[in-house]
């Protein structure tokens, strides 16, 4: 059982480091930010299974960063909106590709 | 052959860390260092749940991967909006590396130099302490000190923040003024994160008494949801005046003050919790703390008071 625990586990990172790649490569903002979202996700899985492994009070851990994790998602909206307090949908719709340092 | 899992897992973890830190601070362009500092901090709330120290992964959880992370990317459209992205000059960029490998020097020579600590024995002061969980033993009975004066310096950095307010926008609202479309994706996921967060945030800091959690991650908690709630546009940030959010920011540090006076009036010293009333005054110390904390970090990222519909921003 431990044993494909660790398993499961190492898969696991080996999908966040793909995302650390995305984050890296990009090209858009929203591509970094998103790829950010699914390490977060990732994240709250390799929580939940070092919980079994460990100790339960890992899962504790992990519930704080499934409420959390979107918070960064909500300061990327604010800061992508053109007085940085608003939210794209708010604009009319259009494309929204925003590349590092510029729009 | 668990053995060898287990070292492959830690050194997994040693590596993504690694790698996420350098990427931070290498390589060109803002927006992809501070997306690589928020996910560092992740992933530093799963190597500390990785060596057993939950505590210290759920503070490192919730102010890394929540707060600092939307301060940083506001942090970053403003420097946009300013046109003031420019990278910094590259004899700039050679003075703080220097700088960073002098200090990752020094602590891999204090690591292999200094002694490994002695292990303290905890069993005879946390029977007298009142809770039992170590970590909130040791923040509110034998170092209440220390958490006291931390209360007070949160304070002294929100009141910091607001003398960066201009003459001209000092009585309007805290913030930059967030609106959203009502009914869109982020107003109803204001309404959807606060109740599961104000239950849980403060579920953190009643388990946090014998368990993992506390005053500090709780109040991070409340502080996200207070956050949320005003970026979503449903709760309007108060000005600097507001004499409710005034009480709210010194209550905390206020009943922890008058905690530690009353301990000698009951004949314990200033902040020495006789072992009878431990566990009462450490739930009420907290229960206080966690307000406050929560109003004080909340404010902080929301930060100093900005003219709307035009002028400044």
């Amino acid at each position: 059982m431990t044993f494909w625990l660790h398993l499961i586990i190492l898969g696991l990172l080996g999908s966040l480091a793909g995302a650390l790649w995305r984050v890296w490569v990009g090209p858009a903002q929203a591509d970094r930010m998103m790829a950010a979202q699914l390490i977060g996700t990732t994240g709250i899985g390799v929580l939940v299974l070092l919980a079994v492994l460990q100790d339960w009070a890992a899962l504790t851990v992990a519930l704080a960063l499934a409420l959390l994790a979107a918070m960064a998602a909500i300061g990327f909206v604010k800061a992508a909106s053109s007085d940085g307090a608003g939210d794209p949908e708010e604009c009319a719709p259009g494309p929204t590709d925003a590349r590092d340092g510029q729009r | 052959m668990t053995l060898a899992l287990d070292l492959g897992l830690d050194l997994a973890f040693g590596a993504l860390i690694l790698a996420t830190a350098l990427a931070a601070v290498a390589g060109q362009g803002l927006f992809r260092a501070v997306v690589f500092f928020i996910t560092y901090g992740l992933l530093l709330a799963l190597v500390w749940a990785r060596l057993g120290a939950y505590d210290v992964a759920l503070a490192e959880g919730v102010i890394g991967a929540g707060l600092t992370g939307v301060l940083l990317l506001m942090a970053q459209g403003r420097l946009r909006r300013a046109d003031a992205l420019a990278d910094p000059p590259a004899r700039g960029k050679l003075a703080a590396a220097l700088a960073g490998a002098s200090v990752t020097a020094a602590l891999v020579w204090a690591w292999f130099t200094l002694p490994l600590p002695q292990r303290i024995d905890l069993d005879a002061p946390m029977a007298a302490s009142g809770v039992e969980n170590p970590v909130t033993a040791v923040l509110l009975n034998f170092r209440a000190w220390d958490t006291l004066l931390e209360s007070i310096v949160l304070l002294a950095a929100l009141v910091g923040l607001w003398m960066l307010a201009r003459d001209a926008e000092w009585r309007a609202p805290l913030g930059p003024g967030f609106h959203a479309r009502a009914g869109g994706v982020l107003s109803v996921f204001g309404r959807l994160l606060p109740p599961v967060g104000l239950i849980y945030g403060v579920w953190l800091v009643w388990a946090g008494a014998d368990q993992t959690g506390g005053a500090f991650q709780g109040g991070t908690v409340l502080a996200a949801v207070i956050l949320v709630a005003m970026m979503a546009g449903l709760a309007r940030a108060p000005r600097v005046g507001a004499p409710a959010w005034h009480a709210a920011l010194a209550f905390g540090p206020g009943v922890f003050l008058l905690a530690g006076i009353a301990m000698i009036a009951v004949g314990g010293g200033f902040l020495t919790l006789p072992p009878e009333f431990a566990k009462p005054v450490t739930v009420t110390i907290e229960a206080a703390l966690t307000l406050s904390i929560a109003v004080t970090l909340a404010l902080l990222v929301v930060g100093p008071p900005e003219q709307q519909n035009g002028g400044g921003t």
